[in-house]
């Protein structure tokens, strides 16, 4: 049972990760690979203020998400000056570079990982409740990017995405919507990194590596962008793709690198044969409705 | 009558070319100027110098006496500034009055804080908004077609609706970009009130043209440019008349 929980978890943590990732390069047009380094973040900041700062559990998840949000921006906020493709550069650094930060800081825990994070309502409640925890985390998210997406947001993120220099003659400020995306997108990530830490308990810096990047980037693509169900759908297949690799009994050191093939070659496939991804994106902003019709 | 724009002493090239010459504007509230001249000789470039597209290398613009020039283009939009393009850069993905709807100055849907705790504020704007759009389509004659997407509509009802969307701020200032290019039958005639009703309320307009007749039909007044620099200025038949202008405009 105990392994059914931790994969339900796994792949209720993806499909948030997947879902907010859409939220920002899906809807927001932005392209970024540091989702994992946030989702790091989360789990780190959480683990650290509840361990060592006495911080109750609950709060320190939301501080975790906070801090995810709050290093997003400072990433966003220099290269969207710049431009949108200055991000992609960016965050390519931020992600290598603030992994080996974590790996070399002694409250960290280092390269060996932070142990002993304390549990939350696995000891007083059990198991069940933090699987439900999770799940409803997952659908509050899922409803949440969907209601984002089809709200008056929705209808700017559209317009900004369809033609950036006709948003701006409209008097709208494409850069502070972007950070908006972005930093909402990375705060959500956050919150599944602290979401995680507090139910396993360990986390160490090779979890959030580059080949978490693809992963979620290939749920997303692969998924299909920019609808609801494409993120979920793509988390779900490519959680059950690796664990029905396990059971062709690879040894270890060549599981790795098959899964990170398997995911840049999905990736590929996909933007050949079907780029909309399994569930296809309308070309019409979803929550555009019919005079008279109320919402 | 009252100076809305003025443009002074404006010089732009890029390499070596020289879109703008030092070149000195004022537009006149209620007025029409026609900016007429042959392909290349800086009229849009003016238009995205104005608006703070393309930043001058030297000059200033000012709205009602006060410069613009620190500011970003969506922020002169705020100050009163309004333009369309000649290409019309609706949003496709949008239909036509929700082109519409996101275009006023005080759009509270592009904060993602006010969609996730303003719902009210949303919904007041979402009425007054959806009242003002559905006014400007039905005057351009276009409340049939509110819901259609704008890659749907004929090329000359689109350029209505650039225009339409335009209006949905409180412009002081509209430039239009060969609102007419492509445009026939009755989008040139509601064209052409919605324009001339536009300056009866008081708004400086400033139009770039090449067909003569619209401009003639139209304009108070025409500003012949030629090479980045403004040659000649009067009434637009005067400059039609201009053997010298016309050689210019037809290159012999």
């Amino acid at each position: 049972m105990e392994y059914l929980y931790g994969l339900v978890i796994i792949v209720g943590l993806y499909v948030i990760l997947a879902t907010s990732f859409n939220l920002i390069i899906g809807y927001g047009g932005l392209v970024s690979i540091a989702h994992p380094v946030f989702f790091a973040l989360g789990a780190y900041a959480s683990a650290v203020l509840s361990r060592d700062f006495a911080v109750p559990v609950p709060l320190a998840m939301v501080a975790g998400a906070l801090v995810a949000l709050a290093a997003s921006i400072a990433l966003a906020l220099p290269s969207l000056r710049v431009s949108g493709d200055y991000l992609l550069i960016a965050s390519i650094g931020f992600q290598l570079g603030l992994l080996e930060v974590i790996k070399n800081l002694r409250f960290t825990g280092g390269s060996g990982g932070f142990s002993n994070i304390p549990p939350f309502l696995i000891r007083d409640v059990g198991r069940e409740s933090y699987v439900g925890l999770v799940l409803v985390t997952m659908v509050a998210v899922i409803l949440l990017v969907r209601w984002i997406a089809r709200s008056d947001y929705g209808r700017a993120m559209s317009a900004m995405r369809d033609d950036e220099l006709a948003f701006a003659s409209i008097g709208r400020n494409a850069m502070w919507m972007k950070i908006a995306i972005f930093g909402f997108g990375s705060g959500i990530a956050g919150l599944a990194g602290a979401l995680y830490a507090h139910y396993f308990r360990f986390v160490t810096p090779e979890q959030f590596e580059l080949v978490q990047s693809a992963a979620i980037l290939t749920m997303v693509v692969v998924g299909g962008m920019r609808t609801t169900w494409g993120p979920v759908v793509g988390a779900l297949l490519l959680e059950a793709l690796p664990q029905a690799l396990t059971f062709l009994n690879f040894p270890p050191s060549i599981l790795g690198p098959v899964q990170g093939l398997l995911f840049t070659g999905l990736v590929l496939v996909f933007m050949f044969f079907r780029p909309q991804g399994l569930v296809p994106a309308q070309d019409v902003w979803r929550g555009a409705r019919k005079a008279g019709e109320s919402r | 009558m009252a100076s809305v724009l003025e443009v002074r002493g404006l010089n732009k090239s890029f390499g070596g070319i020289v879109v703008a010459r030092n070149v000195d504007l004022t537009l006149h509230s209620g007025r029409v100027v026609g900016l007429i001249g042959p392909n290349g000789a800086g009229k849009t470039s003016l238009f995205n110098l104005i608006s703070g597209v393309v930043k001058p290398d030297t000059g200033t613009v000012l709205l009602d006496g006060v410069p613009l020039d620190r500011l970003k283009f969506h922020q002169r939009i705020h100050r009163g500034l309004s333009r369309t393009w000649q290409h019309v850069r609706l949003f496709p993905s949008l239909p036509v009055i929700d082109n519409l709807l996101i275009a006023t100055h005080d759009y509270p849907g592009a904060g993602l804080l006010n969609v996730l705790f303003g719902r009210g504020r949303l919904k007041a704007h979402d009425r007054i908004a959806r009242a003002k759009a559905t006014d400007i389509l039905a005057a351009m004659g276009l409340a049939k077609v509110a819901d259609a997407l704008v890659s749907d509509l004929p090329y000359g009802q689109q350029k209505l609706v650039g225009v339409a969307r335009a209006l949905m701020g409180e412009a002081k200032c509209l430039l239009l970009d060969e609102p007419m290019a492509g445009v026939e039958g009755a989008s040139y005639a509601a064209m052409q009130r919605i324009v001339r009703e536009v300056a009866e309320r008081g708004v400086a307009v400033c139009v770039v043209e090449h067909n003569v007749a619209f401009v003639r039909d139209l304009c108070d007044e025409g500003v012949f440019m030629f090479s980045g620099a403004i040659m000649a200025r009067g009434s637009v038949a005067e400059l039609v008349r201009d053997p010298q202008l016309t050689e210019l405009y037809f290159g012999h």
